[in-house]
């Protein structure tokens, strides 16, 4: 059965952005059906099962078995197939959020770390533990890039207590540091939820009201040990307004979904190497913000809002006369000056010692516009037969758009174009989907429209 | 010597610019005719140095913007002119269709279009997903490009010429196109012939890693162009590229689009205003009363006399905006005299907006 064959290839094969297209669907009716299998048992399962036809476990039935749904075109080629489900995999994330909506851009998180010997296991290559510090990482590069104003503590789960790794902190650098040393990380002892949880609610209760106070926990083991009850703790959190997300390694706990569903967190167990990333990676963006302020009134002020002034300073280069700086009295030749009293600082974001203004560097606030303006959904194309003139080439990149549909009595599913052409809504300019996917996920800026 | 790298010109075409350039009037005039020779030499040169490497060529021409030229672009034969026996063939016909293209372009512009901004970010998101195309994105879907080595494709940058000044409504747009730069490790080059100094674009030589050379002889282009643009980044460590001295970090406001260094930032969405307003407009956030009065007091160079406990934000803007944006300008920044002018402007204009807001 060839279609078969090729299609296991192109699950095995595939990135991880492949395999997580499937696991959503299985992850999501995890919810409901508790069954934890280990995830490479789980599919190999599954295909052998689906060839019996019978359901013996609840989590199959939403499975989708995507084998089914490639069709082979006229030369008995799947290949148009299996770029159409990649096409449709990329097209869905793009469909989800087309309107803006309020975000937490000014986030302060605690990342927890489980260093109980559980964390030692070898079902992800090649330790928990050694996975969990490397997405650790990447997830702190790539949580400070879409949220630069944003800080990020570290606190550690080991031998019954809340160990603080690092503190709260903005630079990516500092933070990154913090966990470079392995060996003193070492896992060892038991893990313990409700001492970690208070440890970085108390490293958060200073600060104010406009910041979104979150808890993001890394958890491998099965059991915790605490000193009091800690559904105490939970209502302390949502007391306080503190999100609490959970990525869990081994299995659902009750009291781990509980944390994360009274506190508007995500709860995931990972089923894999690659499906652990995904769910790591998920709670990057900016959460929206629970709208608070409706509750009271459409006239009532937002007591979360309010109006920062701060400057924009002018870099001075490595190359201009030394001077001292406010901040350190150290004689420097680089630093930012101030706009409004022209004193040098060494770096920005920060307060300027002498007046008192809010320095930050424009691009900092700039990095999260596209979060306020998203470019609009572009619609795919069905036919020409409405377009007088349609443009040959991609508007954006110019490569030229197949001529014939790819397959042409298929229906408009997904919002796949058969053409491959998707069209902005503003400026009715064609764009290719690869640039189509460019513009939505990083550009955010239509070429056509320059917006 | 190393991989290929690929470049891709963001060429800024505006007329009224060009006409400007080219008056005797200044120290060193240039014509675009007389630019489009040296920047065709620089091409070359940049085709010479690697036979992968590749090039882009995008106009920004007043309302849109075009691509020019490149090296994937199908050759049409009969458009050549016959060989020429001083001139290396592929010099030519890649000669003959940049200059061909920007003739028609520039042909196709109507009396009315000349007055449009120019499509400059059309260019520069055009050049991005060209880069897009030819790095990730190819490989990623079509069987064809995945034979391609990976690596061979590295090292794109993006040359800006500009001769406009900053049109501060594309401020926006120009900061999303830097951040992907980054993200896609691109280098931006700004070369500024013409125009006075591009705050936006120092940002975004400055954050990708790229130059940006203010030319101070425009009719020597092609020196700058060998000698600071032509060595793919991966070089620039070891020539000693010119750099740029100061970095402006100014943004421009949400409600005016005016370049400012001291704003007032909404917390929920970090919107940029010249002043304080009551509600944000992007976000619909209102603002304590409280926190508007306090601002309007402590305003740079608030004039003296301004009651701290002003009844209304209104009473407290008015006087204050037309009289302190120019002194402390001036203070910061000598050569912004246009900013001034705008300040001012707006802040006499501002009062009806406050009142609308005001507590009653």
């Amino acid at each position: 059965m060839p279609p078969r064959r090729m299609n296991d290839d192109y699950m095995g094969g595939g990135s991880d952005s492949d395999v997580s297209m499937l696991d959503e669907d299985e992850h999501t009716s995890r919810g409901k059906a508790k069954g934890k299998g280990k995830a490479v048992e789980g599919r190999k399962g599954d295909k052998g099962k689906s060839k019996a036809k019978e359901q013996p476990y609840a989590w199959e039935a939403s499975y989708t078995r995507s084998w089914d749904t490639v069709q082979e075109d006229e030369a008995g080629s799947i290949q148009t197939a299996v770029q159409d489900l990649i096409a449709r995999g990329r097209r869905r994330r793009l469909l989800a959020p087309g309107e803006a909506v309020r975000r937490t851009i000014i986030r302060h998180l605690i990342l927890v770390l489980d260093l109980s010997a559980s964390m030692m296991d070898r079902d992800m290559r090649p330790t928990r533990f050694d996975l969990m510090l490397q997405y650790a990482r990447e997830f702190i590069a790539e949580w400070f890039d879409q949220n630069p104003l944003g800080q990020i503590g570290m606190v550690g789960m080991r031998g019954g207590i809340g160990e603080r790794i690092g503190e709260m902190s903005g630079n990516p650098q500092d933070v990154l540091r913090s966990i470079s040393e392995r060996h003193k990380l070492e896992p060892a002892g038991e893990p313990s939820l409700q001492n970690a949880i208070e440890m970085a609610r108390s490293s958060m209760s200073h600060l104010p009201t406009n910041s979104s106070r979150e808890i993001t926990i890394i958890f491998g083991s099965l059991t915790t040990c605490d000193p009091g009850n800690i559904h105490d703790t939970l209502d302390e959190c949502v007391k306080d307004k503190i999100r609490i997300s959970m990525v869990a390694l081994a299995a659902e706990m009750k009291i781990c979904r509980e944390l994360c569903v009274k506190t508007g967190g995500q709860f995931g167990v990972a089923l894999n190497e690659g499906h652990f990333k995904d769910l790591l990676f998920e709670l990057i963006p900016p959460p929206a913000q629970r709208a608070v302020a409706r509750a009271n009134g459409p006239g009532a002020a937002n007591p979360a809002a309010d109006l920062m002034m701060m400057g924009f300073p002018t870099r001075l280069p490595v190359t201009s006369h030394p001077s001292l700086c406010v901040c350190h009295g150290e004689l420097k030749t680089e630093g930012f000056l101030c706009p409004r009293c022209l004193a040098k600082v060494c770096d920005v974001p920060t307060d300027c010692d002498i007046c008192g203004l809010m320095i930050v560097s424009s691009p900092h606030l700039a990095r999260s516009y596209h979060h306020l303006f998203p470019v609009k959904p572009y619609q795919p194309i069905a036919t020409l037969d409405g377009t007088p003139n349609p443009s040959p080439t991609c508007h954006a990149c110019s490569v030229p758009f197949q001529e014939k549909a790819s397959q042409p009595n298929a229906p408009l599913a997904d919002g796949v174009s058969p053409l491959g052409r998707y069209r902005c809504p503003d400026c009715k300019n064609d764009f290719c989907t690869e640039c189509d996917v460019f513009i939505h996920d990083v550009l955010h800026c239509c070429p056509g429209c320059g917006k | 010597m190393d991989k290929a790298s690929h470049l891709g010109v963001v060429l800024d075409l505006s007329p009224k610019q060009w006409h400007l350039a080219a008056q005797p009037s200044n120290p060193h005039p240039v014509t675009l005719s007389v630019f489009l020779s040296h920047l065709l030499a620089f091409l070359n040169a940049h085709i010479a140095c690697k036979d992968e490497n590749s090039l882009a060529l995008f106009g920004a021409l007043p309302g849109r913007s075009a691509m020019l030229y490149s090296s994937t672009m199908p050759v049409n034969e009969e458009e050549i002119e016959p060989a020429d026996a001083n001139s290396y063939r592929p010099f030519k016909v890649m000669d003959s269709a940049i200059m061909k293209h920007i003739a028609e372009e520039i042909e196709a512009l109507g009396e009315a279009e000349t007055e449009e901004p120019i499509g400059f970010v059309g260019a520069l998101t055009k050049a991005m997903c060209y880069i897009n195309r030819v790095t990730n994105g190819a490989g990623s879907t079509s069987s064809a490009a995945r034979n391609d080595d990976p690596a061979g494709l590295a090292d794109p940058r993006i040359l800006v010429i500009s001769v406009s000044p900053d049109q501060s409504s594309s401020y926006i747009p120009v900061m999303n196109s830097i951040f992907s730069a980054q993200k896609l490790k691109v280098t931006i080059d700004v070369c500024k012939i013409f125009g006075g100094e591009s705050v936006f674009l120092q940002q975004a030589a400055h954050l990708t890693g790229g130059s940006y050379i203010d030319i101070d002889r425009p009719d020597a282009v092609l020196q700058y162009l060998m000698m600071s643009f032509l060595p793919p980044p991966g070089l620039r460590q070891l020539m000693s590229v010119p750099t740029q001295d100061k970095i402006d970090f100014r943004a421009a406001c949400f409600c005016h689009k005016n370049i400012v260094d001291i704003g007032f930032v909404c917390s929920v969405c970090l919107s940029i205003f010249c002043q304080p307003v009551p509600v944000c407009s992007t976000c619909r956030t209102k603002f304590p009363i409280k926190t508007l009065q306090r601002l309007n007091a402590s305003r740079p160079n608030a004039a003296p006399g301004t009651p701290a406990r002003a009844a209304t934000p209104a009473r407290a803007a008015t006087p204050a905006a037309p009289a302190n944006s120019l002194p402390r300008s001036t203070s910061i920044n000598p050569h912004a005299v246009p900013r001034n002018a705008s300040n001012g402007s707006i802040g006499a204009a501002s009062p009806p907006m406050h009142m609308n807001g005001g507590p009653r």
